[in-house]
């Protein structure tokens, strides 16, 4: 990928295009809305050309765009609503450990349907739902996703448990 | 082999992030619990993603946009701070309008409503001095009103002078306060009529069960020079 200084925005462009459907799909995820998804994804974009001069580059263009769109999300309306006051990050000593009698996982993932996955995804907390589908959807490692949320990795790894523990709950909740 | 793998380990085992391999080879506890997250991770990725319509994708290409997320997100802010504020200034003129009407109530009701008893407003106008951080000009009341007594009272936190005036068999309490703590208008409440004004740096509140008409001379007494 080459940056032409001489047109930013066909520079933008080249980069910022192929995120296009990961960053509505994202979008989508935050705001449960089509229309909002959409508004989101085209303020983004205009974000990102207007402030491409002070991309780093080199740095992680995604986790630069994922960030302004996550951002654009929380300073509106509905964003302002999905995040909580206080913190949500609670001590990881109470984490459920692992249980010898446990179900096997397999046996309620081969039920459940994706349609109820969506679901019990739809339903946990913004600053859980975040970290769960930048890992399992947008397949981003530790790392970035940290980058992109502004968080420590150690934040990281105990959202994603809590994430997937709430999401096996709802799922052990409707067999 | 020694204690199971923590929750952490396990969700960094099937994201790839960490390698415990060698427990996992002897441990079918953490092993099935590893397998578990790995398998809800693909069933997550498996899921339909959500696809963007093709026209936006030509929207976001032309510059400018249709319209700003943000500029209609701080619209909507800016017609929220005025229903806030004007629910916060009615609730004020409501609250106003209870305390005072409640203190009017107070004070006819108890056995000396006034601390000085007097029909001659040279006779009260000296006895606020040294009471009250101001001064209270009492002017010559005409039939029907007369003044009957006064006192001093608080109300939120400051000291004001109370003037209970005669209407016929009508009790009118008058409140003076200095500064702008009073809300430029109160409205009636429990069947009480309330008049606000303001002269020479004081704000007066009269209450009283006649009509607010009725209570128009006073005003002009009491607002006159």
């Amino acid at each position: 990928m080459t940056r032409d200084s001489a047109d930013p925005r066909a520079a933008f462009e080249e980069l910022a295009l192929p995120l296009f459907e990961p960053l509505y799909n994202y979008a989508r995820w935050l705001t449960h809305d089509p229309i909002e998804a959409e508004d989101l994804v085209q303020e983004t974009y205009l974000k990102g050309l207007r402030g491409f001069g002070s991309f780093a580059a080199g740095t992680n263009f995604r986790a630069w765009m994922y960030r302004i769109l996550r951002n654009t999300f929380l300073t509106s309306r509905s964003g302002l609503r999905a995040v909580p006051p206080v913190s949500i990050d609670e001590d990881p000593d109470t984490y459920e450990q692992i249980s010898v009698s446990e179900t096997p996982e397999s046996l309620f993932f081969a039920r459940a349907d994706s349609e109820t996955l969506r679901v019990s995804i739809e339903a946990l907390p913004l600053l859980f739902r975040e970290v769960l589908v930048l890992s399992d959807v947008e397949n981003m490692s530790y790392r970035e996703i940290a980058e992109t949320l502004s968080i420590p990795i150690g934040t990281v790894t105990s959202r994603l448990i809590r994430a997937r523990q709430k999401v096996r709950n709802t799922l052990r909740g409707e067999r | 082999m020694t204690s199971h793998m923590t929750p952490e380990e396990i969700e960094q085992q099937a994201d790839g992030e960490a390698e415990f391999a060698e427990h996992l080879r002897d441990c079918a506890v953490c092993a099935n619990a590893v397998l578990g997250a790995m398998q809800m991770k693909r069933a997550i990725r498996a899921m339909p993603r959500f696809t963007p319509p093709a026209a936006l994708r030509a929207r976001v290409l032309a510059a400018p946009p249709r319209r700003s997320y943000s500029a209609w997100w701080l619209a909507a802010a800016a017609v929220l701070a005025v229903v806030v504020a004007g629910v916060v200034l009615l609730r004020a003129r409501d609250a106003a309008a209870r305390q005072l009407v409640d203190l009017h109530t107070t004070i006819l009701a108890s056995a000396n409503p006034v601390d000085v008893l007097s029909t001659d407003r040279h006779t009260v106008k000296p006895w606020f001095e040294g009471r009250l951080p101001f001064a209270v000009d009492v002017p010559d009341l005409a039939p029907p009103f007369h003044l009957i007594g006064a006192r001093v009272i608080y109300w939120r936190g400051q000291p004001g002078a109370y003037l209970l005036i005669g209407k016929g068999a009508h009790r009118i309490s008058l409140f003076v306060f200095a500064g702008d703590a009073v809300p430029r208008a109160i409205a009636s409440h429990a069947g009480m009529s309330i008049e606000v004004w303001r002269a020479r740096g004081l704000a007066y509140v009269a209450v009283a069960d006649v009509p607010a008409n009725d209570l128009q001379p006073l005003r002009q007494a009491f607002a006159r020079d």
